[in-house]
């Protein structure tokens, strides 16, 4: 434990990650603020600019940008009712409307205090927790480890964006795409069609680009012609007594639903949010208030999107199953900086999983500096003209592809999946799920092979493992829950 | 019929990658063992995605899809700029290719001040190529200017 607390207070005697938390902490709130911009295709964008960085030094950006932007999509969510980042909607809902009052400022403040105090709250936990679980996955092996992927993948089925059905046709598609290339035991070429660059099966991070960049920059081309209505802000105000009294059962409240469903593979910061405003309403004595400019609303949606931060670190770092899609571009860089995700990471380089745990601390600290004196700044930021932004974007992006392994295949497949995220996105169908199967495929297909080879070829011996069989209940429980839930509420309302 | 467009196209892509895995090799059971051949795995995906393609259909039948507008001419020209920067690429230099795609996109999207849509198309590379050149020693593929440039 101290060895802990050392290596989270070596960051601050560390000044190049200082002056590297800062320099991304103002990157990633420019990030948050520009719509359609969020912390997923940031960090994707971002994550070649690493590579000749350290480990720690790569991941506490990437860290940094995801707890940053997060917190930055509130400002344009205030001041211009576009939500900077998806996770950033809710706060819509009640701070446009306070800010139209005349009371920006005071909006902003709660959204800093709370984001704060979510970001930090879910760090603490993710110190506590991470450890605790990477002593319990020790136990685990290939039936358990393949039981707690599928269980990461049917949770796709209850995020927000998407219907259950078309996040797990995209999962599945995820999957499959994760077969591309050598097969490992036998050696043989699945999918290549003749080219040998796809040997070692196609690259996260190209995948993560296209999906994530250019296919985001296809949809903000239909948003050219748009006006937007901006507030003007004089400055940010802190939260008085009166608004803490209000608020602190709410924040709370909002940073254990976050941290909690951060935890959940594959759930992230929108639904977070989504639950911790919706949470907030429904235990507010002002419910008339909500949607007209509540400052609960704005403080339970803030703490828990901030909160989700931390805690969708914790599968992602000790399971190596990604706990929203930012973390998934994150679990990408933990590998290609040499940093294997898993239980294992927690004995063998525990001093720099807790640099980065530091790092994060930290940056949840630089971001509410930013946001409370420099949210006006920002807030200009939002309005560069589309036609400027998202040209700069597909050169970050083509190049960024390009980069991680100097290879050509590497930008027409990012290109393409730009194309492919686009019309997906066109027909309903989110993106994150498509990305959470690539980085699960492997996982699922080795250690579904791996169990079939302990049990000799009987495949439902895996039911006979407690954990693994714990872990396919929560499964068929994430992908029929609502159904049985709704099922027997039917059934009620029938009998009354 | 608009219904099962989308579930029709999971079904026809499901379909194709079930016939090619059935023309994968078959890999000696020696080698497999108590394990599953290479090509039983993405079969296995793909008959999940045959299923859920048609839980899609009955969930469609419910509440159908809201009809989709076509985007306007900046949605598709950005596509269309997309396969251009291929072949300018391949054929004449990455930085090029980067700038003049650059260029048409300021203009297409709605920028009318040509020396803005010009200044944004050369800046943006050159100083990505510089950085990424100079500080994380990524060396770009040949072409007219790199040629110039490595010598």
């Amino acid at each position: 434990m101290i060895e802990a607390l050392q290596a989270m207070a070596s960051v601050v005697l560390d000044p190049y990650l200082i002056v590297l938390i800062l320099l991304t902490t103002i990157m990633g709130v420019v990030i948050g603020v520009l719509p359609g911009l969020g912390a997923t295709t940031g960090a994707a964008l971002l994550l070649p600019f690493t590579l000749t960085m350290e480990p720690v030094h790569a991941i506490a950006v990437l860290a940094t940008i995801y707890v940053s932007a997060t917190f930055a999509g509130s400002i344009t969510a205030i001041l211009i009712n576009t939500p900077g980042t998806a996770a950033a909607a809710a706060t819509t809902f009640d701070g446009y409307p306070l800010a139209k009052r005349g009371e920006a400022g005071r909006a902003l403040g709660i959204a800093v205090i709370s984001s704060t105090f979510g970001g930090v709250f879910s760090v603490i936990v993710l110190c506590i927790a991470a450890p605790v679980l990477a002593r319990v996955a020790y136990e685990f092996r290939p039936p358990e480890y393949f039981a707690l992927a599928l269980f990461g993948l049917s949770m796709l089925a209850s995020i927000s964006a998407g219907g259950a059905v078309r996040n797990l046709i995209g999962g599945v598609f995820g999957v499959w795409l994760a077969t591309i290339g050598v097969e490992r035991t036998t050696g043989v070429e699945r999918f290549m069609f003749g080219n040998y660059e796809l040997y070692e099966g196609l690259s996260f991070v190209p995948v993560f680009i296209g999906l994530f960049a250019l296919s985001e920059l296809l949809v903000q081309s239909k948003r050219v012609n748009e006006v937007v209505d901006a507030i003007t802000l004089k400055a940010v105000k802190l939260p008085t007594r009166e608004d803490y009294k209000r608020i602190w059962k709410t924040v709370l409240r909002s940073c254990g639903i976050g941290t909690f469903i951060g935890v959940l593979p594959a759930e992230g910061a929108t639904v977070a949010s989504m639950i911790g405003y919706s949470e907030a309403r429904r235990w507010s004595k002002n419910k008339e208030e909500f949607g007209k400019g509540a400052i609960e609303g704005i403080a339970g949606a803030e703490s828990a999107n901030n909160a989700a931060t931390g805690g969708a670190m914790v599968p992602t770092m000790v399971l190596g199953i990604p706990g929203s899609g930012t973390t998934a571009v994150i679990l990408v860089g933990l590998m290609v900086h040499g940093l294997r995700p898993g239980p294992y990471l927690f004995t063998e380089q525990v001093d720099k999983v807790y640099q980065i745990f530091g790092a994060m601390l930290l940056a949840n600290i630089v971001f509410m500096a930013m946001g409370l004196y420099a949210a006006k700044l920002f807030a200009r930021i939002s309005l560069i003209p589309l036609q400027i932004l998202w040209p700069i974007v597909f050169a970050l992006a083509v190049i960024g592809a390009y980069a991680l392994s100097s290879s050509l295949l590497d930008v027409w497949i990012a290109l393409i999946f730009g194309v492919i995220g686009f019309l997906a996105r066109r027909h309903g169908f989110a993106v994150a799920p498509i990305a959470v199967g690539l980085i699960l495929g492997e996982m699922v297909e080795t250690n579904f092979q791996n169990s079939l080879k302990m049990f000799e070829g009987d495949w439902w011996r895996i039911l006979t493992q407690p954990l693994a069989a714990m872990f396919l209940f929560f499964a068929v429980l994430g992908l029929f829950g609502s159904s049985i839930v709704s099922g027997i509420s039917r059934l009620r309302s029938k009998a009354d | 019929m608009r219904i099962f467009v989308i579930p029709g196209v999971v079904a026809a892509f499901s379909l194709a990658v079930i016939w090619v895995a059935l023309q994968l090799d078959v890999s000696p059971p020696l080698i497999v063992g108590d394990s599953m051949q290479p090509r039983v795995f993405p079969i296995l995906l793909m008959v999940i995605n045959l299923v859920l393609a048609a839980f899609l259909v009955i969930q469609y039948r419910k509440s159908p899809p809201p009809k989709v507008p076509w985007e306007g001419f900046q949605t598709w020209g950005s596509v269309v700029l997309f396969a251009i920067f291929f072949p300018l690429t391949v054929y004449i230099d990455m930085m090029i290719a980067i700038a003049v795609v650059m260029f048409v996109m300021c203009f297409l999207w709605g920028e009318r001040r040509l020396h803005v849509a010009a200044a944004v198309a050369v800046i943006t590379p050159a100083a990505i190529f510089f950085l990424f050149d100079l500080v994380l020693r990524v060396r770009f593929p040949r072409g007219l200017l790199t040629n110039w440039y490595y010598g």
